[in-house]
C-alpha cells in the first residue's frame, strides 16, 4: 500500500479555511523562490529530516508491479545533505550553462490539505508544473503530481518534512533538470 | 508474392565519400555526419542494423518470462528470458500488421499478444496462436513457423547481453574483441560478478547519439572545464589527471580513457561507505585483474563501447545513446554494483548516480547543453562546411608492456574519438562486414 492510499482510507475532516489558505500560500512562496533560483531561502523551508523523492516511472502492465517503487531509479532520492549540493552547485559562478540563467516558472494547483494523525503535520497534494526556457527556443516543460507532508516547526513557521513528485513523463523529455519540483 | 529481399542501402547517400567524412589520421570531422538525414538513414542501416547493441544484463531478467522493451536503432525490440532460460531479443512489431505487439517497458509474461487481431507470440518471439484459426484453414501461404516475430542474434559477454540483426557479423566476442580484458576491470573484478539495481532511467536530449557517445570514449578534457561547477560544489577543487599515469586505449573503436587513480570516479558520489568497500577489496581486485587493470576499478576515467554503450567505472553506472533522428537521442541510464558487494551499498550507489550522473545529477546536466548545442548550430549550412578538430594527441601511441589494444599516453586526448569515428567510417563505408577491418 502506498502513502497516498493511506490517506484515502482514513477519517480527514476539512482543515479550516485560515490553515489551508497558509499552506496554500507556503506552496506559492516556494515556488516563487524556485523560479527565482532563490535556493538558500528555499532551503530553509525544508525540515532537518527532509526526504525529496522523484522515482522514475515506468509503464508497467495493471496486474504488474508499482510503476514506481523505493528502491528502485529515482530522478532524486535526497535528504538535506543531498539537497545542499546541488544548491552548492547550482550557486557556482563556473556553472556555465545557468549563465545567462533558465528561465523557470512553476505553476502550482489542484491543492488539497488533510489531516494526519500528528496535529502539527498535514499531507498536501498538489499538482505542479514546471516549465523552462533557455536561449532563444529551448522549451522544456514537466508535470507531476506531488504529495507533500507539511510540518508546523517549533517556531511556527511551516516546514516541508516529505515531498513525493510524481512525473507524468516515463521518458523524460528534457536534456536534464535543473530545478527541484 | 516470392520472399523477395529488398536492398535497403541502396539510396543516394555518397558511401564511397564516408572516409572523407572523418579523417582520423590529423584529426578532422566533418560536420555534416551530425545533421544530415540521408547520413543518418544510413547510419540506422550499417552501423545499427550491422553491430553488436547491448540489450540487457543477466540480472535484470532472472527469471522466465521477464521481459523488457529497448530498441536497437530505431528497430523496437522485445528482450525476454525463454522457456529454455536464454535470453531472446525480437521486434516489437506484429508479423500480421505491424502493430506494436508489447507496450510495457518492464515486466513478467507467458505470451506477447497483439491487441488488433489477437495474434499472439511466445517467449522467443515465435507465432503460437492466432484468434479465429479457422479463416485461415487451407490456406497455404499461412505457416505459423514462418511468422513469428523477426528474431535478433543474442550473445552475451559475462552477464551482458548484447543483439545483433545481422547474420554475417562477427561473433560477439571477436567483434569486442580485446576490449573483453577491459571490460574484466568492472565485470568480472569479483568473483559473482556485478548486478544491475531495479529500474532505468530515460531522458530525451535534442542532439546526434555521436557526441554523448565520443564525450565517454575518450573526453576527459572537457570534465575539469565544463564540471568545473560540480567539482568545487564536492570538492572545493578540480581533480588531477596526470598524464604520465593516465592513458587513451581502443579496440575496434571500443574505448577507454582512464587514470589508475583508483577511486578518482567513485570519490565523487558522496559516500564513505562505497570508499571503503573500495579500500577493503583493493588487494582482491589486484589479485583478479593484476595491479594495472586493478587500479582502474574506480579511477577517474569514461568509456564506450561501439557504437552506443557507454559507462562510468567507479560511478557504477551504464548508459545508452539511442537514436531517435539525426538530432535526438534517448538516454537510458542503469546503476550496477558487485553482487557480492554488501546490499546497504546498493543505496549508496543509486543515490550516488542521482547526484551525479542522471538528468538531475549536478555532473551530467551540463553535458547535455553543450551536447544539444554542439548539434543545433550545424542547421547553419555555412557551420556544416567547417570542420571540427579533434586533433589532441596525434603522437602520442605508445607501447606498453601490460595495457592491449591500441594505447595512447595520457587520457587528456583525442586519440579514442578519432579511433570511435574511423570505425564510424569503415562500417558506413562498407558493404558488408567482409570490407570491415579489424581496429
Ligand atoms: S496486427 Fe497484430 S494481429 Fe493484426
Ligand atoms: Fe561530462
Amino acid at each position: 500500500m502506498n502513502q497516498s492510499d493511506q490517506i484515502a482510507s482514513c477519517d480527514n475532516p476539512a482543515v479550516p479555511i485560515v490553515l489551508l489558505l497558509e499552506i496554500q500560500q507556503f506552496l506559492y512562496r516556494e515556488a516563487r523562490l524556485l523560479d527565482g533560483e532563490q535556493y538558500d531561502e528555499w532551503l530553509e523551508l525544508l525540515a532537518d529530516d527532509i526526504h525529496y523523492w522523484v522515482p522514475g516511472v515506468q509503464a508497467r502492465y495493471r496486474k504488474d508491479d508499482a510503476k514506481f517503487s523505493v528502491g528502485r531509479m529515482a530522478f532524486f532520492d535526497d535528504n538535506l545533505e543531498y539537497l545542499k549540493i546541488r544548491v552548492a552547485r547550482a550557486k557556482q559562478p563556473s556553472a556555465w550553462a545557468e549563465d545567462p540563467p533558465t528561465r523557470h516558472f512553476h505553476l502550482v494547483g489542484n491543492i488539497e490539505v488533510e489531516k494526519t494523525e500528528n496535529p502539527a503535520e498535514w499531507t498536501v497534494h498538489s499538482l505542479i508544473l514546471s516549465n523552462r526556457h533557455r536561449t532563444e527556443d529551448d522549451e522544456m516543460e514537466i508535470k507531476a503530481r506531488r504529495v507533500d507532508l507539511v510540518r508546523r516547526d517549533q517556531d511556527g513557521s511551516l516546514k516541508l518534512a516529505r515531498r513525493k513528485v510524481i512525473l507524468q513523463q516515463t521518458v523524460l523529455q528534457s536534456k536534464n533538470i535543473n530545478t527541484f519540483l | 508474392m516470392s520472399n523477395l529481399v529488398v536492398e535497403t542501402t541502396g539510396r543516394e547517400v555518397p558511401v564511397a565519400k564516408a572516409g572523407e567524412w572523418v579523417d582520423a589520421e590529423n584529426g578532422w570531422i566533418d560536420r555534416r555526419i551530425f545533421w544530415q538525414d540521408d547520413i543518418y538513414a544510413l547510419e540506422l542501416e550499417r552501423i545499427f542494423a550491422r553491430c553488436w547493441i547491448f540489450v540487457a544484463h543477466d540480472s535484470q531478467l532472472p527469471e522466465i518470462g521477464d521481459f523488457l522493451t529497448s530498441t536497437i536503432g530505431q528497430d523496437a525490440v522485445i528482450v525476454s528470458r525463454g522457456e529454455d532460460g536464454k535470453i531472446h531479443t525480437f521486434l516489437n512489431s506484429c508479423s500480421h500488421r505491424g502493430n506494436r505487439v508489447c507496450f510495457a517497458e518492464v515486466g513478467k509474461a507467458r505470451r506477447f499478444t497483439c491487441n488488433f487481431h489477437g495474434w499472439s507470440y511466445g517467449l522467443d518471439g515465435s507465432l503460437k496462436s492466432v484468434s479465429r484459426p479457422q479463416s485461415y484453414d487451407g490456406n497455404a501461404n499461412f505457416d505459423k513457423a514462418q511468422l513469428g516475430l523477426h528474431p535478433a542474434r543474442v550473445e552475451s559477454y559475462k552477464g551482458m547481453h548484447f543483439a545483433c540483426f545481422d547474420p554475417a557479423a562477427p561473433s560477439l566476442e571477436e567483434y569486442l574483441g580485446d576490449f573483453r580484458w577491459y571490460l574484466d576491470v568492472i565485470l568480472d573484478n569479483d568473483e559473482g560478478g556485478i548486478e544491475f539495481i531495479d529500474g532505468n532511467i530515460k531522458s530525451r536530449l535534442k542532439c546526434n547519439w555521436k557526441f554523448p557517445a565520443e564525450n565517454f570514449v575518450g573526453d576527459s578534457y572537457h570534465a575539469p572545464w565544463t564540471h568545473s561547477s560540480a567539482l568545487i560544489a564536492m570538492f572545493g577543487k578540480q581533480p588531477t589527471m596526470r598524464p604520465e599515469r593516465s592513458y587513451h586505449a581502443n579496440v575496434n573503436g571500443h574505448g577507454w580513457e582512464f587514470g589508475l587513480d583508483f577511486i578518482g570516479n567513485a570519490a565523487t558520489l558522496n559516500s564513505p561507505q562505497i570508499i571503503e568497500y573500495l579500500r577493503e577489496q583493493e588487494a582482491k581486485f589486484a589479485e583478479r585483474l593484476g595491479k594495472v587493470r586493478s587500479r582502474m576499478v574506480g579511477a577517474l576515467s569514461s568509456a564506450n563501447v561501439f557504437p552506443n554503450l557507454s559507462f562510468l567505472a567507479g560511478h557504477n553506472t551504464f548508459r545508452t545513446w539511442n537514436p531517435k533522428g539525426p538530432s535526438e537521442t534517448e538516454l537510458h541510464t542503469w546503476v550496477f554494483l558487485n553482487a557480492n558487494a554488501p546490499q546497504e551499498l546498493k543505496d549508496e550507489y543509486r543515490r550516488g548516480v542521482m547526484l551525479t550522473f542522471s538528468p538531475a545529477g549536478i555532473f551530467e546536466m551540463d553535458d547535455g547543453e553543450n551536447f544539444e548545442n554542439c548539434t543545433s548550430v550545424n542547421a547553419g549550412v555555412v557551420t556544416r562546411r567547417q570542420k571540427l578538430h579533434a586533433g589532441m594527441g596525434l603522437d602520442s601511441q605508445i607501447d606498453h608492456d601490460e595495457l592491449k589494444g591500441n594505447v595512447y599516453q595520457s587520457q587528456i586526448n583525442e586519440a579514442n574519438q578519432r579511433a570511435f569515428y574511423l570505425r564510424w567510417a569503415d562500417l558506413m563505408g562498407a558493404e558488408t562486414w567482409a570490407d570491415v577491418p579489424v581496429r
